[in-house]
Formats: C-alpha cells, structure tokens, sequence
C-alpha cells in the first residue's frame, strides 16, 4: 500500500465515524497476505482461518494502541505472528513436545487437510521445513515463499538485516541437507 | 552472502500446494466485519454547574473562615490590650491617690521632712569623713 493510500486509511480508521469503513479497506487489504502468512506457519487451514479472525479482532479492538510508528503492515504481520507462535506453543503443550523440538507432529495435520494437495517433493519440503526453529521457518518463508525484502523483515521481527541473511542462510542450508538425506 | 540451493530448485515454488475453500477471502472479509464488536462512542461527559463551581465555593468560604478567624483573633488582642491599658491606667491613678492619702495620714509638715532630710545628709557626711579618716590615713 503507497504511503498516502496508507495515511489515508489510518485517518480513516482513526475517525470514530468512518474507522469501521476505513478497517474494511484494511481487510480487503491485508487479508490474504496475512492468511499465507499464517497458514505456512500452523499448515491447516481450519487452524488459519481461526487465527486470521483473532489478529483482526485483536487489530480492531486495539487500533486506539497504534500510534502508527510502525506501517500498518509491520504491525498486523506482528500480531500475526504472536498470534501463530503463542497457537503453537499451544498445539506443542498439547501434544507433550517441548518448545525446542521440531514440530514433524504438524506434518499429521498437514496429511490429513483436504486443503493440501502437494506432492511427495512438497510434502517432504513442509516436513524439512517443520525442523527449523520458530523464527528460522518465518524468516525462510518471508524470504523465500514471499520474496521479502531483508529490510521490511527486520521491522516486522525486529532483527538485523544481517542477522536475518545468516539466518536465511542456516535455514537453506538445513533444509537442503534434510532434503538431500534419503527419506 | 550467497546462498546456494540445489535441492530446493526442484521443487516448484510457485505451485502453491496449500488451497483454500472457494471464494474464501472474500467471504472471510465480509464475516470478519460481521463478527467485529462494536465499539463503545465515549460521549464527552457533562460537568454539572455544582462540580465546575465547587473549588471556587471552597477557596472563597476557606478565605472567608480565614478572614473571620482573623478578625476574631485581632480583636480578642485588641480588647485585652486595651483591659491592660485601663488596668495601668487604674493601678497609676491608685498610685497617685496613695500619694496623696500618705500625706493625709503623715503628722509631720513638709517642713519638717524637709529637716529630716537634712540632718539625714549631714549623718551620712559625717559617716564618709569617719571612713576618710579611718581607712585613708
């Protein structure tokens, strides 16, 4: 969104008048982005579409919050997140792993989603991407699923430009070892 | 720093795997803004004319009290100094009347305390030239 079209919409949605218009546009806007981005992270669609209500409700009810420091991109990718992460740690609770483990029990879900239909190569991509540590997998899907830029990324996980390429890096690395491992 | 992929390449990025329910954005945007909670217009709140007035009414009734204590007070001093001016001014006029009511009693004339007197400085003459003499020679 061009920064006047952005600065339009925050008066828009700062107006107690026009702000549920305004966070129509808002939702028209973000939220397929915001569903890929979720449902990378928790792989069913059932479990993304529950999470993508609750980041825009929680948007909704603290837009007062936003003092609009941060794009209104930045800040709803980091609701998103939270909101991703803090729903694993959940599933991971549940499920007896710890927080340090991979997360192979997801590939179940992901088996099981009639909204998945990837073949053996995709599966096995899903699964050597399920072994990278919460924040690798999001950087490795920013960068490679949506070609972000290192800069817009550091904003939105608060990490350097560099400390986000070597973590890139790490992550292709692993992958493709797991990739290259016989299955 | 260059990242190399080899085995990644293979696999086909931009097939997206994942799908979702048909028309499903366009119908999770219009759910959502079903599902929104309406939020609660603060109405600007009306100051009654007692509560805008109120820290007036007491600053004035406060210098009011002052001012009456004050008052109170200075002229509570006021009537004592005066009592104590009147008593003086009793105690003086008593004095002088003693004065007078001494001569009215005493039974010798002015005369003869004037003698008296005299013969009292002439003693004490004749004490300091015993004590001249005593002691200085």
């Amino acid at each position: 969104m061009e920064m006047n079209n952005e600065e339009q919409l925050l008066e828009q949605l700062r107006n107690p008048g026009t702000s549920r218009q305004g966070f129509a546009r808002l939702v028209s806007e973000y939220s397929e982005r915001l569903y890929w981005q979720i449902r990378k992270m928790v792989l069913s669609h059932d479990d993304a579409n529950d999470i993508l209500q609750d980041v825009f409700i929680k948007a909704w009810t603290n837009l007062e919050n936003f003092r609009g420091e941060a794009k209104l991109t930045t800040w709803l990718y980091r609701i998103a997140i939270n909101e991703s992460i803090t729903f694993l740690n959940k599933k991971r609770s549940q499920n007896n792993v710890s927080i340090d483990a991979d997360d192979s029990f997801l590939i179940n879900t992901l088996e099981g989603d009639q909204y998945f239909d990837g073949d053996e190569a995709q599966l096995l991509l899903q699964k050597a991407i399920l072994t990278l540590p919460d924040k690798q997998r999001l950087v490795f899907q920013m960068k490679y699923f949506e070609e972000m830029k290192y800069e817009e990324m550091s904003d939105i996980l608060g990490t350097s430009v560099g400390a986000l390429k070597a973590s890139y890096h790490h992550a292709v690395k692993k992958i493709e070892k797991f990739l290259g491992e016989p299955n | 720093m260059e990242t190399k992929i080899n085995k990644l390449i293979e696999i086909e990025k931009d097939k997206n795997p994942f799908k979702v329910p048909e028309n499903y954005f366009a119908q999770f945007n219009e759910e959502i803004m079903n599902r929104l909670p309406e939020k609660e217009i603060v109405k600007p709140r009306t100051v009654p004319i007692w509560d805008k007035v109120k820290p007036w009414v007491y600053m004035a009734a406060m210098f009011v009290g002052l001012y009456i204590t004050i008052n109170f007070l200075t002229q509570n001093n006021g009537e004592s100094n005066m009592a104590s001016v009147e008593t003086a001014t009793q105690q003086t006029l008593s004095g002088s009347l003693q004065v007078e009511n001494y001569w009215s009693t005493v039974q010798i004339s002015e005369e003869e305390f004037y003698q008296y007197l005299e013969e009292q400085i002439i003693d004490d003459g004749y004490f300091d030239y015993m004590y001249n003499q005593y002691y200085l020679n």
